[in-house]
């Protein structure tokens, strides 16, 4: 008696819960009169750090793009226009001279700070000086280490503050006044203004800095800036609400708040999206099937393409890979088509160049001769004095072992397998412990991506493939292939430059240190009624999210 | 008793010690570091990070700073979180663990003792082997299959709960029940079994010839007595409710202190594994104190010295 007394009143007391708290929970539609202008997406982790300076993160700078703006910015198509700045500097209008060592840059004189400040060129020389700080160390202080004296400030942690001082005032950039900015540079440098339209030099107020420091100016409402919104709540590990910016000296954008959620677990995220609680959403790998074939799907696919290339990486220093051959052998035994129909279920598109279309230095023909080939695969390996695979050292593959990896490492192996009969061993390693042992050289054969930090050449070929790059992981060096790089980076001619990295992009492919299989694109699922958006190769993390301001909610 | 609590306490402070040693040498040999990164930093702002937040000092250096830091309340800074001080980050996200953990506790207590007991009091029939199957499944299926599970049915196809988040108190239901699962399994076998034990014993039978209620021996003898084996395991069963799951907390998206604890792992965030590390050490501590002091207040069989 007492026992069923308990059992069925429990069973009753949950049921009335369910039932009472499910009507008021459920998701409500809205009328056409009253459609909010709310526009909520997973930003998918928490932000390291909002500080322009100081952020690397893709998702920091989702949430930093939308509260700042710099001197310059990126147009879909990979070009620059002027935001903060009048015009682009040239060396036709004078902002670039003619030895291309000083850039000037006037800036608009009705710029303010969303607290009602004026914007002056004295806020970019605080920022540029900050950001090659020795005590703040920040990870893309080297972008701007050819500004005169940038890189002698930032390696002085060791000296007197006087002397960090002296070294401070020595960078070569300078307000001549309020709405003038004046940089000069060691060497000259095309891409220059790609970097300055970099987030890691968005204007900085130095006495928000000054007054909280800087870890705490970046929270809500110190968090002063110049773009279109504001961020007005930021709940940790939750949720950033960003609200327009009262102050804002240009078109006041059409969406009245942006919700950034934080969900980590991607498969939640699509659970949110389902459940009308996100508007935008990525796509799981495993999941791309699905929804690209779910015709109800039909108007919420987005696909976009990436400025990102990925591709097989090999160790040049080990054994068996030190031979040109045995890798030129191995970028011809991969069946590039299978893994975009099979493992990525269409997305994406086979390459065989490095550079990414898209961009400037892309060569369409750049790479052909790795088109996939057994027979000729077989061929180079016995060139390379293995016409018996079984002769050939040991491979091993290291990857980091998430779930995308671990599909992609399985078919790597069965490529090999099958189109070279090479049997190679799958290392899985975690995360962390991988990417340390591949900086360290501590593999032989790998997975190496790049997506561009701005779209020019010199990002991809430089640190990548120069002797010494800081991102060389292949250890690939070739005194020609240098030369050709020094050549170009200093070339203010951009036809002859752009002609040099194409010789040099061939001349790496040639020998072949990294076999390129595909270039990303991005599958995203976007509810109907989101409309405008703007979604292209220049997105940070999250679709169209460049072009926030321009996004507006229809009825639903 | 205070002699108890207060040898206790010191032993608290030796284990707190000893396990910030283990942990700080564990985390510096387990390799990868703070900034390997997919895209590779290079060595130049690498060295210089490094000086910024004093890591190419010595171990033993670093470990005495970190101790001088605990000695001022300071559990140091976090390298994920550049904004906020690890005293912060826990402060903030351990209170929603603890909201989630308490009420994932209450409703296993509640649901684990009542099914338990009714199972025993009701022994061979159709009540028990109804709770005996729902104690052995839920004590199989695993949190993460559970949750996901709770998220389709109630979330994506029914639209009646949120699919995770933190806020509203609609939020608390699903993860509540996903977390409860488990611990409500093994409370209601380990109060089955403890209710059957005691139900056999002499002073119940002579209870019930008193001539006393049901009811007033149900309460005043079985409960109590039955109860010792539950509270047993309540302790760090609780401890690790409130300190929160990875799993629970991924799949919801709730911003506590357990994803924080796996994922500083992962980024090798040396400061927030010492201070959630210690910060675990010391819940677990504190909850295994309260568990041996509510014994001598259940039992009075049961004294200290």
């Amino acid at each position: 008696m007492k026992g069923r007394t308990v059992f069925l009143s429990l069973l009753a007391i949950v049921i009335a819960m369910v039932l009472i708290l499910a009507p008021a929970c459920s998701s409500k539609t809205t009328t056409s009169a009253s459609t909010p202008q709310v526009l909520r997406a997973n930003l998918g982790s928490e932000p390291d750090t909002l500080d322009p300076n100081q952020a690397a993160w893709a998702q920091d700078l989702t949430v930093i793009g939308q509260c700042f703006e710099g001197l310059l910015s990126f147009k879909t198509d990979g070009t620059l226009q002027p935001d903060i700045a009048t015009v682009v500097p040239s060396t036709s209008n004078g902002g670039i001279s003619s030895d291309g060592l000083t850039i000037t840059f006037h800036l608009k004189n009705n710029v303010t700070w969303s607290d009602g400040t004026a914007l002056t060129a004295n806020d970019f020389v605080y920022s540029i000086k900050r950001e090659v700080s020795p005590s703040l160390a920040c990870p893309y202080a080297s972008f701007y280490f050819n500004i005169v004296g940038a890189q002698a400030y930032y390696s002085s942690a060791s000296d007197t503050s006087d002397q960090q001082a002296a070294l401070a005032a020595a960078v070569g950039v300078s307000a001549p006044d309020n709405y003038t900015l004046v940089i000069k540079l060691v060497a000259p440098q095309e891409t220059i203004l790609d970097c300055m339209a970099l987030w890691a030099v968005d204007p900085i107020r130095s006495d928000i800095v000054a007054k909280y420091g800087d870890n705490n100016w970046t929270a809500p409402p110190n968090y002063i800036c110049d773009g279109p919104y504001i961020l007005t709540t930021w709940t940790h590990q939750t949720e950033l609400v960003l609200k327009p910016n009262p102050n804002y000296w240009g078109t006041k954008p059409k969406l009245q708040e942006i919700d950034f959620m934080e969900i980590t677990d991607a498969n939640a995220a699509l659970a949110a999206y389902q459940n009308n609680q996100l508007d935008i959403v990525a796509v799981p790998e495993g999941d791309y099937k699905t929804y690209l074939n779910d015709s109800s799907y039909a108007n919420q696919r987005l696909l976009v393409n990436q400025l990102a290339t990925f591709a097989l990486e090999f160790n040049c220093t080990q054994a068996p890979f030190d031979n040109a051959l045995v890798r030129q052998a191995f970028a011809c035994a991969v069946d590039r088509n299978a893994f975009i129909t099979d493992v990525q279920a269409g997305v994406g598109k086979v390459t065989t160049g490095w550079i990414p279309p898209g961009m400037p230095g892309y060569d369409a023909s750049a790479g052909s001769q790795y088109d996939f080939n057994p027979t000729k695969a077989k061929q180079l390996l016995a060139q390379a004095g293995y016409s018996d695979p079984s002769k050939l050292p040991a491979v091993t593959y290291t990857y980091a072992n998430t779930t995308d990896q671990t599909t992609l490492a399985e078919f790597l192996q069965g490529q090999l397998q099958t189109n070279l009969g090479i049997t190679v061993t799958l290392n899985p390693e975690e995360t962390n412990t991988y990417q340390s042992n591949i900086n360290a050289g501590d593999f032989q054969l790998s997975w190496f991506g790049w997506i561009a930090d701005y779209p020019d050449p010199d990002d991809w070929l430089l640190s990548e493939f120069t002797t010494g790059g800081g991102v060389n992981q292949t250890h690939y060096s070739n005194p020609s292939f240098d030369a050709l790089a020094k050549q170009a980076e200093s070339d203010l001619d951009n036809t002859t430059r752009l002609s040099d990295w194409d010789k040099a992009q061939t001349m790496m492919l040639a020998d072949a240190p990294i076999a390129p299989i595909y270039n990303s694109e991005g599958f995203s699922l976007v509810k109907p009624w989101v409309k405008g958006l703007d979604a292209s190769t220049i997105d940070y993390s999250l679709p169209g999210d460049r072009f926030y301001d321009q996004v507006s909610i229809a009825a639903h | 008793m205070t002699r108890f609590v207060i040898r206790r306490v010191l032993w608290l402070l030796l284990v707190l010690l000893i396990i910030s040693l283990v942990t700080f040498l564990l985390m510096h040999l387990v390799p990868g570091g703070p900034w390997a990164r997919a895209k590779p930093l290079p060595p130049a702002v690498i060295a210089a990070i490094d000086a910024k937040y004093g890591l190419n000092k010595p171990l033993y250096v670093q470990y005495a700073k970190f101790l001088w830091g605990i000695l001022h309340g300071d559990l140091g800074i976090s390298y994920s979180y550049q904004d906020r001080s690890v005293t912060q980050i826990i402060l903030q996200s351990f209170p929603k663990s603890a909201i989630l953990g308490g009420t994932a506790f209450v409703l296993a207590l509640i649901v684990g003792i009542s099914f338990g007991m009714a199972a025993a009091l009701k022994q061979n029939t159709w009540i028990d082997y109804v709770c005996v199957m729902f104690s052995t499944i839920f004590a199989s299926v695993p949190a993460f299959v559970l949750g996901i599970l709770l998220v389709i049915v109630f979330s994506v196809i029914l639209h009646w709960l949120p699919s995770g988040g933190w806020g509203k108190p609609s939020d608390i239901i699903l993860p509540a029940i996903a977390l409860a699962a488990l611990p409500a399994a093994y409370i209601a076998r380990i109060a089955r079994a403890s209710t059957l034990e005691t139900m056999r014993q002499d002073y119940v039978r002579t209870a019930r010839s008193k001539g006393l209620k049901e009811r007033v021996v149900l309460v005043r003898h079985i409960l109590r007595n039955a109860l010792i084996p539950v509270v047993t395991i309540s302790g760090p069963e609780f401890a690790a409710l409130i300190t929160g799951s990875f799993i629970v907390e991924s799949i919801f998206s709730i911003p506590g202190i357990g994803r924080l604890f796996v994922s500083s792992v992962f980024a090798r965030d040396y400061g927030l594994i010492m201070g959630t590390t210690l910060f675990y050490a010391f819940i677990i501590s504190i909850a295994n104190l309260v568990v041996d002091i509510l014994y001598a207040v259940i039992d009075p069989r049961i004294r200290y010295d």
